[in-house]
């Protein structure tokens, strides 16, 4: 995926596995993966495998919840995409992204096959089985209990995030956003959705009870209050 | 009068295939419109079933892809680091 993998708890020859093949099936990087087919295709509808099906449901429900903010289409065009019974049903000619579900996937299955507790990390997003301390970006470290941890922003590829609205990248006032959900996927999800959202990120995952932590271009870090609760310990 | 023959024979001919087309045709219409009538009705004869909602709305409605995970304040040096890729 064209990122570091790290874990710990598994066998690295069956994660390398799991991860390879979600690689070959959504990468754009490769002009045979049915990612790239679909997208060269012209056909309105198309016969997919579950994966891609079921990848493709996801990133429906995904884009309901997170009202559009992160969109298979980048475009806001995802209602228009219909996926039933192995057939995919969209407009011709309109592409589809994944990259906003996939890797998130892609860890939550392959911290789903580790042999016991341990960790599945790519590229920063990590799934965890049992409890793992994780250093965050800007500074200081959180233990995740249960589910994943994701950051989203601009730190790394720069401004690759796309704002659907207008279809273009993403003028967000945060550098990096980093979200704890119930897996890597919810994580991932939620974190690129409270980068995009600017100023009311820190608002809307507390309104979802979802932790997440906000790192400023100035460097100021900003923490919303359902992470900050979880952070303190409780007093006895 | 052998001429005037042929062409009364020929167009006695014309005149039955004439006939037998316009029939013909008459019996695919009202075919056609009998069928239309019995499977494509103004009115459902049967009884109206509520529509079902997408499978797609449905998952949504079960599992929220927005549900927040379990953080504590760290115990250990970190294992990992998160960041962005």
């Amino acid at each position: 995926m064209g990122c570091d993998v790290v874990m710990a708890g598994g066998d690295p020859a069956t994660i390398a596995a799991v991860l390879e093949r979600w690689e070959a099936a959504f990468s754009l990087f490769r002009p045979e993966s049915e990612l790239s087919c679909v997208n060269r295709s012209p056909a309105p509808v198309l016969v997919v495998s579950p994966l891609f099906a079921r990848a493709v449901e996801v990133a429906l429900d995904v884009a309901a919840a997170t009202e559009g903010l992160v969109d298979l289409t980048l475009c806001g065009r995802w209602p228009e995409v219909v996926v039933s019974g192995g057939l995919l049903f969209r407009p011709p000619g309109l592409a589809l992204d994944l990259n906003g579900v996939v890797k998130g996937l892609a860890v939550d299955e392959a911290a789903a096959v580790l042999d016991g507790p341990g960790f599945v990390s790519v590229g920063g997003d990590l799934a965890v089985r049992g409890p793992v301390d994780v250093a965050l970006p800007a500074g200081g470290a959180i233990r995740v209990v249960s589910g994943g941890l994701a950051t989203s922003g601009t730190a790394s590829r720069g401004a690759h995030l796309v704002d659907t609205a207008t279809g273009s990248a993403s003028a967000s006032c945060w550098e990096q956003v980093t979200a704890s959900g119930a897996s890597c996927l919810d994580a991932d999800v939620t974190a690129k959705a409270g980068f995009l959202l600017g100023e009311r990120g820190p608002d809307w995952l507390d309104a979802r009870g979802i932790p997440g932590r906000f790192v400023s271009i100035d460097g100021e870090i900003v923490e919303n209050r359902v992470w900050h609760q979880a952070e303190v310990p409780a007093c006895t | 009068m052998k001429e005037n023959s042929r062409i009364e024979r020929a167009r006695r001919r014309a005149h039955a295939a004439k006939m037998w087309l316009g029939a013909l045709t008459a019996l695919v219409f009202g075919v056609a419109f009998v069928g239309a009538k019995t499977h494509a009705p103004g009115h459902a004869k049967g009884k109206a079933k509520p529509l079902g909602a997408p499978s797609s709305f449905e998952h949504a409605v079960r599992r929220s892809a927005v549900q927040g995970g379990q953080i504590a304040p760290p115990a250990q040096p970190p294992a990992v680091s998160s960041s962005t890729s």
